[in-house]
């Protein structure tokens, strides 16, 4: 034993930097090539084709920087920019929240854990069919909300949650908040088994009562966890289409409420077959998340040890 | 090192093997024969549902059995122009499937369609049978690129059992509309409206165009002249007398479903009420009117063709299921459940119930929905304009302002 | 390597709670001790547990809602009914003949699992990379990592499905392929962000006994630092299981032509149309769709907690 110990501080430091530094790409090659290959390579022809016209069938015209300057005065593109700005702002600091608190929640030896673990992450296991089927008839204007609305308050309750351009795109919100929840609830319960039980008696010990321990201890531990959640929800909620497109049947409607950049991109490649403003839109919209995510990483990302 | 080596390929080299090993059997279609057509066709179109594409596939089999040497390959898509763009962008279209009106100028601006014109000189396959303005709609440049497949016109949808309460007849001028559901108003409970009014162009244009105003005149797009707003006022109108409202505010996802629930009398839908009336709502007894007159008698026709693409593989066997499709047998067969509606005037059927005569007497004056390449952006704004004028957040003239400028940007 | 390993290593602390609090039971690192039980504490819990099963109603409501739904008839769906009049199987029997089932359902599983797999062996091993090795533009490629989450798959669409119809240099024809589907899923980079964030959390002394111990990197990855990650890789197990079995965008695009291999989302989009939708069957389908789901996140969760226990007393 002491003598393999003694063989290995014999050996130099740079080629042990070496050696770590080509395990550490092996272990990451299969992973970039991948990525390389159906993920950057994508990018770079929606860059490319961002600077012509282009159709299904390829190039049309040479546009240079026209697409930009398109979007840059498209009243349709700003909608669409403004609504995923605003659905962004309200959903992550909420799919968050919501995530936490069911995570701490069945984190704590509860009778019934399981039930509860399986009950929260239910919306995230049903399909988005499934999901939105339910959603569009539990909030129609006949529907089981406003059933209950109207039972609870006596007078008959009518609103069309998905259809009145006030309401719909919160109704998408809440809705994916809803969804999505379970998923941030499995993150951030991941997230919670590194904290040792220790910490948790120390600060019994100390006479901390539980919302202090949470807020003081637990929360700060949890940096890694916000930091990953974070960011998964903005990238995330920045894309947002599925149930904007089903909600609307594509039109974005009504009143422009519903329409996302993803579906402005999803309506001006397919239904316009404009393949090279859809990609100008796509790089643009990229450009957004992947500044927004930086800025993340600076602000809160620090909280690794390298 | 060696053995970290080592045991790091395992997993590389055995997904690199599988990848590698299962390629060859990737599915290849026969090469066609030089001459007669034979081979495999493939026929492609969106999910219709079950019971649509059984019929289909009866369709299919009825054309098997007639040509023996060509094998058919059906496959219904959800998300079918996504798919086809795709398939497109590929080179690798299939041999036959379904163009939409609504998109056809695009897609044969584009290139994505092949013109059909030699095939018809040397099979002298008549194009006279059909339907004049629904072959127009798949017409470009004077080539034809498509022959319709089936059709329907919007028709209103009555409700039998409140208009006879209401003591009224069916409406068939814009006078009568109104003076009907004024009748019909006090039957009407809850959030229930004699009219469905859709917040949709694809419904409204309907009055335009029977208000003898045009929103394409010329090659230039005309939605702030006088007819198309007298017409649209009309159209609001209804909604702001409290004579109708759209689905959304009636408690129903589509007009149809209005009817359904009964929150409104009368709703303006097409063929694709059936069957969905019958199945979802069994106890409603409905029929289809034709569409009342405004100044002229007009209304709004959806159509679909098939087609084929210059990339498609096998063309000869193409234009030959083509021609049965759209022939006499096989558009009977296809149209026989009233499914459909056939886009030839020489195909006589027998339809169940409703009465389909109210929808095919439209025929003469029915208006494609068929608009230049660039116009589906137009489209969205006009209804999410038309939607925030049933909102009452804005009126008649700035909605037609603003999709009039967005109209003449259109690329 | 673990049982020496094991001996040198600092406590787990999940060992020193699970000794100390075995008699409550089920308690592991993570967990905070179970609360001082007294009056007081009595109807706190009380309200917490009503509060709880509220909330768990709450989102089981969609669920039962698909449920009444499979069984009631087409009319029944329309109207507001709580319960079908005469409740029946009949959508469960159309949803199974109406196409393969048993096919697409084990085609779901076929992909879902070979998915799954491929994602803990390589997320895990990159997120071990990540985390602990250092290498040059190790930042900038876990940069260029979250980019790819950045990208719509809309906007991929049509360069991936035309280097599926014909792979460049090798040719290859994948559309309408098992392989098309993998090698196009082979690692998510959300798997590869979770599992280096969570190896970030694990201390270092586990690393260095094992290089004290001679352990070359692979096997310090191998034998200490996945069996310490338990609650992560559960949860990569469950996402992205979950997540390929519900996938329709890709199998939709890439397994055309080829019913043979199509997926449980394909069969139950069949039951959807613009007009005509066939709610009973939709329902059923997508009812018998969750069950596996739930079955094997019921299975994997309780791995939140026993992780790191088991790799603790393994020693």
């Amino acid at each position: 034993m002491a003598a393999i110990a003694k063989r290995q501080r014999g050996k130099t430091l740079e080629s042990e930097g070496l050696k770590e530094a080509l395990v550490g790409f092996g272990f990451i090659a299969l992973p970039i090539v991948s990525f390389l290959i159906f993920f950057i390579y994508p990018l770079g022809y929606a860059a490319y084709i961002s600077f012509f016209d282009w159709g299904p069938l390829g190039r049309v015209a040479n546009v240079g920087l026209g697409n930009y300057r398109e979007a840059y005065h498209d009243f349709l593109f700003h909608k669409a920019l403004k609504n995923t700005l605003l659905y962004t702002a309200v959903v992550v600091p909420s799919q968050m929240a919501l995530g936490l608190t069911l995570a701490v929640t069945v984190n704590q030896a509860l009778r019934f854990r399981t039930f509860f673990r399986a009950a929260f992450y239910f919306p995230a296991v049903a399909g988005s069919i499934a999901i939105t089927a339910v959603a569009t008839y539990i909030l129609a204007s006949d529907g089981l909300l406003n059933s209950a609305v109207g039972a609870i308050r006596g007078t008959p309750y009518t609103h069309s949650w998905f259809g009145e351009s006030s309401t719909a795109l919160w109704s998408i919100m809440g809705l994916n908040i809803w969804t999505t929840s379970g998923t941030m609830m499995l993150f951030y319960l991941a997230s919670l088994q590194s904290i040792p039980t220790e910490v948790y008696e120390a600060a019994a010990i100390d006479g901390a009562r539980t919302w202090r321990t949470f807020w003081r201890i637990t929360f700060p531990l949890l940096k890694p966890g916000h930091f990953f959640v974070a960011v998964v929800s903005v990238i995330g909620s920045l894309q947002v289409f599925d149930q904007a497109f089903f909600v609307s049947g594509g039109g974005g409607g009504p009143n422009y409420s519903t329409m996302t950049i993803v579906l402005y991109l999803y309506n001006t490649a397919i239904t316009g077959t404009r393949f090279g403003y859809a990609a100008a839109i796509g790089i643009i919209l990229f450009a957004i998340i992947f500044t927004l995510t930086f800025v993340q990483r600076m602000l809160f990302g620090r909280a690794e040890v390298a | 090192m060696r053995k970290r080596l080592i045991v790091l390929s395992v997993p590389v080299v055995a997904i690199a093997a599988a990848i590698l090993a299962s390629t060859s059997q990737g599915k290849t279609t026969h090469p066609q024969a030089a001459t007669a057509a034979s081979g495999t066709v493939t026929l492609t179109g969106w999910s219709v549902g079950t019971t649509e594409e059984a019929l289909l596939k009866q369709v299919i089999a009825s054309f098997q059995r007639k040509y023996p040497k060509i094998k058919v390959k059906y496959d219904a898509i959800p998300n079918y122009d996504q798919a086809m763009l795709a398939k497109f962008s590929a080179r690798k279209p299939p041999d036959v499937f379904y163009l939409n009106s609504e998109k056809a100028s695009t897609w044969i601006a584009d290139g994505l369609i092949a013109p059909l014109d030699k095939y018809i000189s040397s099979t002298k396959f008549s194009t006279k049978p059909f339907y004049p303005r629904l072959l127009a709609a798949f017409k470009a440049k004077g080539h034809i690129y498509g022959f319709p497949k089936d059709w329907s016109p919007l028709g209103m949808e009555i409700n039998l059992d409140l208009l006879q309460k209401a003591g009224a007849k069916a409406p068939t001028t814009w006078a009568q509309l109104r003076s009907v559901a004024q009748k019909l108003k006090p039957l009407m409970t809850g959030t229930a409206k004699p009219l469905c009014l859709s917040a949709e162009w694809q419904r409204a244009l309907a009055f335009v165009y029977q208000n003898k105003g045009n929103v394409f005149t010329k090659g230039k797009p005309t939605f702030t002249s006088a007819a198309v707003r007298s017409a649209m006022n009309f159209y609001v109108q209804l909604q702001k007398d409290g004579l109708g409202d759209t689905p959304a505010k009636l408690g129903a996802g589509w007009c149809g479903e209005a009817i359904g629930k009964e929150k409104a009398a009368i709703a303006f839908e097409g063929n694709w009420a059936f069957p969905y009336l019958p199945d979802t709502f069994p106890s409603v007894r409905w029929k289809f009117y034709p569409l009342p007159k405004g100044k002229q008698k007009a209304t709004l026709a959806f159509t679909v063709s098939y087609s084929t693409s210059p990339a498609s593989k096998n063309k000869q066997a193409a234009w030959v299921l083509i021609t049965y499709l759209t022939g006499k047998t096989g558009m009977k067969l296809w149209t026989s459940k009233g499914l459909a509606l056939p886009a030839r005037s020489d195909v006589k059927v027998n339809f169940p119930a409703p009465s389909r005569a109210p929808l095919l007497s439209e025929a003469r004056y029915a208006h494609v929905w068929n608009w230049p390449a660039g116009w589906d952006k137009v489209w969205t704004v006009g209804n999410n304009e038309l939607s925030a004028v049933m909102e009452g957040k804005e009126s008649v003239s700035d909605m037609l302002s603003r999709i009039q400028s967005e109209a003449q940007s259109a690329k | 390597m673990t049982e020496t390993t094991g001996e040198r290593l600092p406590p787990v602390p999940a060992v020193v709670a699970a000794e100390q609090f075995a008699r409550e039971g089920e308690v592991a690192v993570g967990t905070p001790p179970p609360e001082i039980p007294g009056r007081k504490g009595r109807l706190r819990r009380l309200i917490v547990y009503a509060i709880l099963f509220c909330v768990a109603l709450l989102f089981f409501i969609p669920f039962f809602w698909d449920v009444t739904t499979s069984l009631k008839t087409l009319p029944e769906t329309a109207g507001f009914h709580l319960w079908p009049k005469h409740p029946s199987f009949k959508a469960y029997d159309n949803a199974l003949t109406t196409f393969n089932f048993k096919r697409y359902f084990a085609n779901s599983f076929f992909i879902a699992t070979v998915v799954t797999l491929m994602n803990l062996f390589l997320s895990s091993l990159g997120g071990y990379a990540f985390a602990r090795l250092r290498f040059p533009g190790r930042e900038v490629l876990f940069f260029f990592v979250l980019a790819t989450l950045m990208i719509p798959n809309e906007l991929r669409l049509v360069p991936v499905f035309q280097m599926l119809t014909d792979m460049p240099l090798v040719h290859w024809h994948l559309i309408g392929t098992y392989q098309s589907y993998f090698i196009i899923n082979l690692v998510g980079a959300a798997n590869l962000f979770l599992m280096r964030q969570y190896f970030l959390t694990i201390p270092k002394d586990y690393e260095e006994a094992a290089k004290l111990d001679g352990a070359g990197y692979f096997k310090t990855y191998w034998r200490v630092m996945l069996p310490l990650a338990g609650p992560a890789l559960a949860a990569v197990t469950i996402l992205t299981f979950q997540g390929t079995w519900n996938d329709f965008f890709w199998p939709l695009i890439v397994f055309l032509g080829n019913e043979d291999i199509f997926t449980l989302p394909l069969g139950i989009l069949k039951f959807k149309s613009e007009f005509n939708t066939q709610w009973p069957e939709l329902m059923a389908a997508s009812v018998i769709a969750i069950l596996p789901i739930t079955i094997l996140y019921v299975f994997f969760q309780r791995y939140f907690v026993a992780g790191v226990t088991a790799a603790g007393v393994k020693g």
